[in-house]
């Protein structure tokens, strides 16, 4: 449905996209994961036909964006960064202009906007002026001006970026009961957001593609290192001199004491050693509290991954997780 | 402009529709556009009670010296003298109005971001700045209406009457002329998004197209023939006296065609450099 093949963007000197490849099947919900300024928005722009890529093809539905722009116009449906809203107009009005100018049928008209209203659930605010709507009902007017003419291909620039815990979960529930009647594309810079709403992700830094797959999968893949929380009771020494015996093992990072007088620690391995690792410890008489693998690692390795400098909002990303 | 199919044309004149039928809608709900006709229905009416008193009075005068003193008598069309400085005027104060309209047709939906979505809908830059165009005409046209029928009311009370055509003529001159400054001002505010910035360019085409008038009344030779040619606000000025030529409306239509041409070339060109 959605195939992009070496796409490349430059503006003046600056690169903002370099030899940019992936592609959705029908029906799948994609994300676009990577940092501010990776040029999700330069992508998404490029998809929708706002701006010409300057060099490699992007088409739609077969329909290639730069050669028939109109044709791919017809299929898509945008939301960019900021809605692009009308805000003196009453949400039914706003969404009946757009219907008109994306050549929704005079017959159909009324019935695709009850369509958009009732799935972003806007239905009870469709005479307010969308200026005394929150942005939370902005966000919701954004998305169903995206989908009122029933757009096989439909494209989301940050759709759940400024909204409220609740909000986001409202339109992550909206965005995947879109999944299977179209085909959706959305951007994020939140890795909790594309585990759960996306069935793939395209992982894009500084202007390339840095994996794409299967989120968990990709980030294992790509962070090359298992990695696991230890909570155990012994001295360090002792179990300095125990955990060598795993020839495997890579690193450990010492962590604090419990108040219980447990010791905590972190390990890693390029291997999945943590039968082994369990197995010595316990063969070993070490009281083992806790073993897990870490889950939190992936956010480090993506942090890794697509920063340099710890500008990322770190705190913004553990947050999401918990959203 | 892409052509053929009568239903390819019944889709170009439905989005043209969508956008004029949008625009208007804007201009209901802002405050602005209430001022703007408030100011010009003050200073139209307050313009046409100063014209029309000022010239009847000369002419009264007039009139008594040539009793008292047997001065030759002079032949003066007193309906048609003021009308014609009338328009005149209320030309003027269209000049200022006018830069004022058109400075937010574009610069407002690039402040929105609304132009993102005009752009990536199935609709040309040529039906959204021609949607815009009409659109802002008709606001135009709204404010003159009320302004034209009082010159109708008060300039048929004379005898003989004024010629109803020439009311037309003037009025319809007024018009063509915004449409022209109309749709050069849209191209200016397509180039940026500063509504400021769009206003104040705007002032400046006004003040070439004034210089443009001066030096056509004030040269000789082919160059001021050609000035004169060019020059809008001398067509208008031809067509508040009643002189109507066909060259005119070539004129006005040329200016209106070169400012929503340039809008549609300008909107893509700056969407092509803009980060």
């Amino acid at each position: 449905m959605i195939q992009v093949e070496h796409l490349t963007k430059v503006y003046g000197t600056t690169v903002a996209l370099r030899d940019v490849s992936f592609s959705a099947a029908s029906g799948e919900i994609l994300g676009l994961l990577g940092p501010n300024g990776a040029g999700k928005t330069t992508t998404m722009r490029i998809l929708a036909g706002y701006l010409p890529a300057t060099s490699g093809t992007a088409a739609i539905a077969g329909y290639e964006v730069h050669t028939d722009p109109m044709a791919v116009r017809q299929r898509i449906g945008y939301l960019p960064e900021n809605p692009p809203l009308y805000t003196e107009m009453t949400v039914a009005g706003y969404l009946h202009f757009v219907a008109r100018i994306k050549g929704v049928s005079a017959g159909d008209r009324s019935q695709r906007v009850e369509y958009a209203l009732k799935s972003c659930g806007l239905w009870d605010r469709q005479q307010t002026i969308i200026r005394k709507l929150s942005k939370g009902y902005r966000q919701r007017v954004g998305i169903a001006q995206a989908i009122v003419h029933d757009p096989p291909a439909i494209i989301l620039d940050e759709p759940t970026v400024g909204l409220d815990p609740r909000q986001i979960i409202e339109v992550r529930n909206l965005i995947k009961n879109l999944a299977g009647q179209h085909t959706v594309i959305l951007s994020t810079h939140i890795l909790a957001e594309v585990s759960m709403t996306c069935d793939r992700a395209v992982i894009i830094n500084k202007g390339e593609v840095a994996g794409i797959g299967q989120l968990d999968e990709l980030l294992q893949r790509l962070s090359s290192s298992y990695t696991y929380d230890l909570e155990l009771v012994g001295d360090r020494p002792h179990l300095e001199s125990l955990l060598q015996q795993l020839p495997a093992l890579q690193q450990i990072t010492w962590g604090n004491s419990t108040p219980q007088g447990r010791q905590q620690l972190q390990v890693s391995s390029p291997s999945e050693i943590g039968a082994d690792l369990a197995s010595l410890l316990v063969q070993n008489g070490v009281q083992l509290f806790e073993m897990r693998r870490s889950r939190a690692n992936l956010e480090e390795v993506f942090l890794k991954l697509t920063t340099d400098e710890a500008t990322a909002e770190p705190s913004d990303t553990t947050e999401e997780a918990h959203a | 402009m892409p052509s053929v199919s009568l239903h390819g044309l019944r889709v170009l004149l439905a989005n043209i529709l969508a956008i004029y039928r949008r625009e208007l809608q804007s201009y209901f709900s802002a405050p602005f556009y209430y001022v703007i006709a408030g100011v010009f229905w003050l200073l139209s009416g307050l313009f046409f009670l100063v014209v029309m008193t000022t010239i009847i009075n000369q002419v009264a005068q007039q009139d008594l010296l040539q009793q008292q003193f047997g001065a030759p008598s002079q032949a003066i069309d007193v309906p048609k003298l003021i009308l014609e400085s009338f328009l005149g005027l209320l030309g003027s104060i269209s000049q200022v109005i006018l830069p004022m309209l058109s400075m937010g047709l574009y610069t407002e939906e690039r402040k929105r971001g609304t132009l993102e979505l005009l752009a990536t809908s199935p609709i040309t830059n040529w039906c959204v700045a021609t949607g815009k165009l009409l659109a802002v005409l008709t606001f135009y046209t709204t404010l003159l209406l009320p302004v034209t029928v009082y010159q109708f009311v008060a300039l048929q009370q004379s005898t003989p009457p004024l010629s109803p055509w020439l009311i037309l003529a003037g009025n319809g001159g007024l018009i063509l002329l915004a449409a022209a400054i109309l749709s050069l001002g849209m191209f200016l505010s397509s180039l940026t998004d500063s509504t400021i910035l769009a206003a104040i360019l705007g002032f400046a085409v006004l003040l070439i197209l004034w210089v443009l008038d001066v030096l056509a009344k004030n040269t000789g030779g082919n160059l001021s023939d050609i000035l004169t040619y060019l020059s809008p606000l001398e067509h208008f000025t031809n067509l508040t006296r009643g002189i109507f030529r066909s060259s005119s409306l070539v004129v006005f239509s040329s200016y209106i065609f070169l400012g929503i041409f340039l809008t549609a070339q300008s909107i893509d060109a700056f969407r092509y450099q803009r980060n």
